[in-house]
């Protein structure tokens, strides 16, 4: 039973980040591959400040939102001058470079061994209630995100996506839909890092890792980029996968590399399946 | 000095494998993301055949190249050919989910720890005040060499006018009975053998250690993105320059006199270039483009 509150508990924590990628990769058709990037810049300002440097929760919280902003300025900017292509190089590349700065800034990160004792504050001490909790401000972001999908910004998303220039010509101001999409996306990266190291009571660089990324992009891919319930669905699947594997019987130093083969076959099957819609085609009549 | 001889060795591997990718993006105008794991299995099969197997080192660097060289055609074949013509960004996905397959494969069958193909310390000697061994003079000849040779392919010869026309205009190019998909599929293993000279270098220099990888795929598409996408000798020069600040970043003492810790050179490194292409998106040598 327990094990099935904590997969509950890691699949609604995936959801924010799921659709806020989902935003921005499946409906915008940006290739953003930083969501790791964005996640160390959110997790570490709101966990360093409070547990580190005693900050009030709140007073981290709202530095971590100056974070935010300025994460979202940097994304939408390298979106808007980058060629596609390089934008999803250089996303990484900033994963990169944020990682690196965590592992080495060791006097206020800890470096590799990563903050213990991240409290839980408010949010209840037992798996089951703080699993209820997760689930339903989950909840809540994937209505949110359902708006967001069928509001104005959704749909000149989707304009950008299929064709920028006449997608400018109609008056859709693209800066100004990257700068909300990202910052949809960022935010909700943020609800999760609210949640996710004092789910574990520990924050460590090994949870910001470039495979999660790549998870998210497979369960984005395998459920049909840009539909928010086909996230959902793949989410709840893919995670009960992922986290299933637990029970096969295989050392520590096999599982990794099995894990890696494994979701690597699983995002290429997804790929191979939804190649025909995965990037927009050029329409004809 | 001694910097400078740092960033000729660091971008010689840099460049070898930055030459080859940027002919790939100029004719394919595709991005391979597992090209970090083919340098590494290069410098891995090398390994394996020279210090498990125990074959001359010659024979075992051999092993490697056609290793790098079987590695890019089934790349080719299977992860980039049956996507591109739909959509030039599904081989970044693609080969995203490859590079994890070839990761996991790589843990499985040389284990984490560094493996060097020459292991032991290697004897020095001082040119120009900078001390370098003898297996860097070696590769760094050799990069230059095969850079020359090239050169000389791409710009005097009816193979690279051919290549040359494809990067400018494929369809004429085909039009005028050039085989754009058979030089494509060659370029792409070039491109693959390069990449495995980079990993055998790479051993031979240091160590080879899976966690490599990503770090030398992107510094290797942020020097072609930086030299102008498609520009070979854009890209050779951004990988040059890259090593050079690395090594400056790390050699010489900053903020009144401290120096920056070694973790920080890659992050200093691309941050300089993304700096660089947020002023200047298009490359040192790409030409400016209509954009929405």
């Amino acid at each position: 039973m327990s094990f099935l509150f904590h997969v509950l508990t890691a699949c609604s924590l995936h959801l924010f980040g799921i659709l806020g990628l989902n935003l921005i990769f499946g409906k915008g058709k940006l290739l953003h591959f930083g969501l790791g990037a964005t996640s160390i810049g959110v997790a570490y300002p709101l966990w360093v400040l409070h547990t580190q440097y005693n900050f009030p929760f709140v007073v981290s919280s709202l530095i971590t939102l100056a974070s935010v902003v300025l994460m979202t300025t940097l994304f939408t900017w390298l979106s808007i001058r980058l060629h596609a292509d390089a934008f999803g190089v250089m996303t990484i590349a900033l994963h990169l470079m944020f990682l690196a700065i965590v592992l080495n800034w060791q006097t206020v990160t800890r470096g590799a061994l990563g903050i213990p004792q991240i409290p839980r504050g408010i949010l209840p001490s037992d798996p089951q209630g703080f699993a209820l909790v997760v689930m339903g401000v989950a909840a809540l972001w994937v209505l949110f995100i359902v708006l967001v999908d069928r509001s104005r910004i959704g749909r000149a998303l989707t304009a950008l996506a299929e064709h920028p220039w006449h997608g400018e010509s109609l008056g859709i101001r693209r800066w100004l839909v990257y700068f909300v999409a990202f910052f949809i996306a960022i935010f909700g990266v943020y609800i999760g890092d609210t949640f996710f190291p004092p789910f574990l009571h520990l924050l460590s660089p090994t949870d910001f890792n470039f495979p999660l990324t790549i998870l998210f992009v497979m369960i984005i891919v395998a459920g049909k980029p840009g539909s928010v319930w086909g996230c959902v669905v793949a989410t709840f699947l893919l995670t009960f996968l992922k986290e299933g594997l637990r029970f096969i019987s295989l050392p520590a130093d096999l599982l990794g590399p099995v894990r890696l083969i494994m979701f690597g076959l699983i995002l290429f099957a997804a790929v191979w399946w939804r190649r025909d819609v995965l990037f927009p085609q050029q329409r004809s009549v | 000095m001694q910097l400078l001889a740092n960033a000729l060795i660091a971008g010689s591997l840099a460049a070898l494998i930055a030459g080859g990718l940027s002919l790939v993006y100029g004719t394919l105008g595709v991005f391979n993301l597992a090209l970090g794991q083919m340098v590494l299995i290069g410098g891995y099969v090398t390994w394996w055949l020279h210090q498990s197997l125990g074959l001359p080192l010659v024979l075992s660097i051999v092993g490697g190249l056609a290793a790098g060289a079987t590695i890019s055609w089934l790349t080719f074949e299977i992860f980039v050919e049956p996507f591109w013509r739909r959509h030039r960004f599904l081989p970044l996905v693609t080969t995203i989910a490859l590079s994890m397959i070839l990761d996991g494969l790589i843990l499985l069958v040389f284990e984490e720890r560094p493996r060097a193909i020459l292991p032991g310390l290697k004897d020095t000697f001082e040119v120009f005040g900078a001390r370098v061994s003898i297996e860097q003079i070696i590769l760094i000849v050799l990069t230059l060499l095969i850079l020359t040779g090239f050169a000389y392919v791409l710009h005097s010869t009816p193979l690279g006018r051919r290549v040359r026309a494809i990067v400018q205009h494929p369809h004429a190019a085909m039009s005028m009975g050039v085989p754009a998909p058979q030089l494509n599929r060659i370029i792409f293993i070039l491109s693959g053998v390069l990449a495995a000279c980079g990993g055998i270098y790479q051993g031979i220099d240091q160590n080879l250690s899976p966690t490599l990888a990503f770090p030398i795929t992107i510094k290797a598409y942020a020097a072609i993105i930086a030299g102008g996408k498609g520009h070979f000798w854009g890209a050779i020069i951004c990988a040059y320059a890259i090593a050079l600040l690395e090594q400056l970043v790390v050699g010489v003492p900053w903020f009144g006199g401290e120096y920056i810790a070694a973790g920080y050179q890659q992050t200093v490194a691309l941050a300089v270039i993304i700096l660089f292409l947020l002023w200047k998106p298009s490359g040192i040598f790409g030409f400016r483009s209509r954009a929405a």
